[in-house]
């Protein structure tokens, strides 16, 4: 083999070997891309799971509420039951003593 | 000669070959640190919205119920302003018919003694005036009128309810012993006993 073939075996096998390595670059920054795609696939999703649980606590915080709104209407209703009750008994010896109240005070 | 160029043609993609290994183990560490990061991220944003929405909850939570609370306690409140004011009503009634009671006399004339007194003169002019008040029964008041007194009759209930007014001879020093009146001076006293008297307050 001449010198001038060993050289051109030289210089192929190196262009050879930059491909090699321009090729390994370039998956390289292709696992690089694709992994930050990921990245933000999982931030994407990890946000979509929070707001749903947000509005899932939300929703569940307003209906428990409502439900002791219900409740606090009930014991409502039973106090003004008790008072109009407790004024049908009453009424006459209350205006009574007030009656007394004011002619005599 | 061909064979050390062998060698170094197998050494140049050899080194190549490590190089690119070297490469993409790289790549493949620094996506790994990536994805981690990512993750650790992810879960941060995760607790932080989660938390943020505990304290949002709550505060949904109290808002409906203290809402609530507030309109109950008004409802209960206007019942019990109703009941009182109805007995007040009742109370009113009954002191403008006090003129058909037996009470009448003995109330009319104490009513115009305490005015008489209040206004401190030998000369008071005292005006009655009740509801359906007779003749007869004003014979007992001019009784307790002091002899320079001067007794006005009313056709009309004063102030509405009935009652006294006495005054100086110049009108300066007056005395309203209305029923309207004593029911405005004794205003807190009459609420607190409609109050225990019906609530047991």
């Amino acid at each position: 083999m001449s010198g001038i073939d060993a050289v051109k075996k030289i210089v192929e096998t190196e262009a050879q070997a930059r491909r090699i390595v321009d090729e390994a670059s370039t998956k390289a920054q292709q696992i690089i891309s694709e992994t930050r795609e990921q990245a933000e696939r999982i931030r994407q999703e990890a946000i979509a799971r929070a707001q749903q649980q947000r509005e899932e606590m939300l929703s569940g915080a307003k209906n428990k509420a409502e439900a002791e709104a219900l409740q606090s209407d009930k014991e409502t209703e039973q106090i003004l039951n008790t008072y109009r009750k407790l004024s049908e008994e009453r009424k006459a010896t209350a205006v009574s003593k007030a009656v007394e109240l004011i002619l005599n005070a | 000669m061909s064979e050390s160029l062998e060698k170094l043609q197998n050494r140049i993609l050899s080194d190549a070959k490590n190089k690119a290994e070297e490469t993409i183990k790289d790549a493949q560490a620094k996506s790994q640190q990536i994805l981690e990061e990512a993750k650790q991220r992810a879960q941060r944003e995760f607790e932080d919205t989660i938390a943020k929405a505990n304290v949002e909850a709550e505060s949904i939570r109290r808002s409906i119920l203290s809402s609530k609370v507030r309109v109950n306690r008004l409802r209960i409140l206007e019942e019990k302003n109703r009941i009182v004011e109805d007995i007040i009503h009742s109370v009113e009634d009954r002191l403008s018919s006090i003129s058909k009671s037996e009470q009448f006399e003995e109330t009319a004339q104490r009513f115009v003694t305490e005015a008489v007194k209040a206004v401190d003169t030998d000369q008071p002019v005292v005006r009655i005036g009740f509801r359906d008040m007779s003749k007869r029964n004003l014979d007992a008041v001019s009784k307790v009128l002091p002899k320079g007194g001067k007794l006005v009759i009313d056709e009309k209930p004063i102030d509405d309810l009935g009652g006294v007014v006495a005054t100086d001879p110049e009108g300066k020093v007056v005395f309203n012993n209305t029923f309207k009146s004593r029911l405005e001076r004794l205003d807190n006293q009459l609420l607190t006993l409609i109050s225990s008297t019906v609530f047991g307050e």
